[in-house]
């Protein structure tokens, strides 16, 4: 652990306290490193109530300390603190360690970039919800205004072609002949045009409601990028500090959604035939 | 149970998209006759009012998922008899395994096509038309 660079407010904190307890040294001693030996009870349980002091105090973000701890903290039996120092002391230790091993590495800076910038990326990601969801609606829309003009057109067709049959099948007298004629003529150059051109208009509205692929593709783009740094960061810092506790757990549960990688997987299935071969293969 | 085109669906899914596409497509089979819920708990205060023949439904969705669903459908004795299709993005075969254990009646997952649904209904009013 580097004590010599150190200028962080833990360490400011730590000197402060340190110097407070020894009103016979110089103001200013060398900074006492926080892996020294563990305290014995007694003589020495006045620094480690200093240290714990300074570590509480930067987890309450207290600015300020007072002059006289010993005042502020009862002084607790000797019996009571040798069990609590234990405590005490990895608390401090791991404080130190991570603060350090942050500054260190620059992890800080990292992480605190990530953090900042994650509201704003459950802002993009319900950007994107909300443009995906307009585009599903605009679509089934258009679906649903379009369906009913195809059919319209379908049934009208067929009526006049089984008419028509008639006429071939010599069964219409020339005034229902003349009645076709004219109903056919209109459907020709009416009715069928107007259809088709709603219709093409539908198409145009589901064909334009993919623009959000564009705005929500820009925006992935950035959080993936996002979560790229997130995720050295923490990767980063978690085989700094925990090296022998790595966890490689896997996560077991039924509702992980779609699955977007599937490559090397065995445990999933990629499309309808398998899921069947598998109920099958079960004998469901 | 033959395919009749007034059996009544109820279609479950979190998404108001995913239940459209569904209806949308259960329309184009002939079923008209579909009402939706957008979540377990709510298709089961349904389900229990009565009148519904077949449960269409997703697996992740909030305050009561697909499979607790399934499987309280199997636990209550004035549903049990209910087809239960799973359409869902779960693609873990134990998720398939679950469901089939659970009681479902045909698993599809997503993204999934009209020509799959069809046939699973298919397949579906076929085995229940027999029992």
């Amino acid at each position: 652990m580097s004590v010599s660079n150190d200028s962080s407010d833990l360490e400011a904190l730590f000197d402060s306290i340190a110097s407070d307890f020894q009103p016979g040294k110089p103001a200013a001693p060398p900074p006492a490193p926080v892996s020294a030996p563990p305290a014995k009870t007694g003589a020495d349980s006045d620094d480690l109530q200093a240290l714990f002091d300074s570590v509480a105090a930067v987890a309450a973000t207290s600015a300020v300390v007072t002059s006289d701890v010993s005042e502020r903290v009862p002084v607790v039996e000797d019996e009571n603190w040798t069990q609590q120092e234990v405590v005490f002391n990895r608390i401090g230790h791991m404080a130190r360690a991570l603060h350090d091993t942050l500054g260190m590495l620059g992890y800080d800076k990292v992480l605190e970039k990530a953090v900042s910038a994650l509201p704003d990326a459950k802002d993009r990601l319900a950007y994107i919800a909300n443009l995906t969801e307009q585009a599903a609606c605009r679509v089934l829309n258009a679906t649903d205004i379009a369906g009913p003009l195809v059919e319209d057109v379908e049934a009208r067709s067929r009526q006049l072609g089984e008419t028509w049959d008639k006429v071939f099948a010599n069964q219409l007298g020339p005034d229902e002949f003349r009645q076709l004629a004219i109903e056919t003529r209109q459907f020709l150059r009416q009715q069928l045009p107007e259809k088709t051109a709603a219709t093409h208009a539908q198409l145009t509205e589901i064909m334009m409601a993919q623009d959000f692929q564009d705005l929500t593709g820009q925006v992935i783009k950035k959080i993936v990028t996002l979560a790229q740094e997130l995720e050295s960061g923490l990767m980063g810092l978690l085989i700094e500090v925990l090296p022998e506790a790595k966890r490689t757990d896997e996560v077991t549960s039924l509702m992980n959604g779609p699955v977007v990688n599937a490559e090397g997987r065995t445990d999933i299935v990629v499309n309808q035939e398998q899921v069947d071969d598998l109920l099958d293969s079960l004998g469901f | 149970m033959a395919a009749d085109p007034k059996t009544r669906f109820l279609v479950v899914d979190d998404f108001s998209t995913m239940r459209r596409i569904v209806r949308n497509l259960l329309k184009e089979l002939g079923f008209t006759n579909v009402d939706e819920a957008e979540d377990g708990a709510i298709a089961l205060q349904k389900l229990q009012n009565g009148g519904f023949e077949f449960v269409v439904t997703d697996w992740n969705m909030p305050n009561m998922d697909g499979l607790t669903l399934l499987q309280t459908i199997r636990a209550t004795p004035t549903l049990k008899h209910l087809p239960v299709l799973m359409i869902t993005a779960e693609a873990k075969k134990e998720n398939i395994i679950a469901a089939a254990q659970a009681g479902a009646s045909g698993y599809i997952v997503k993204p999934f096509t009209a020509g799959t649904l069809s046939e699973k209904l298919n397949k579906i009013f076929e085995k229940f038309g027999q029992a």
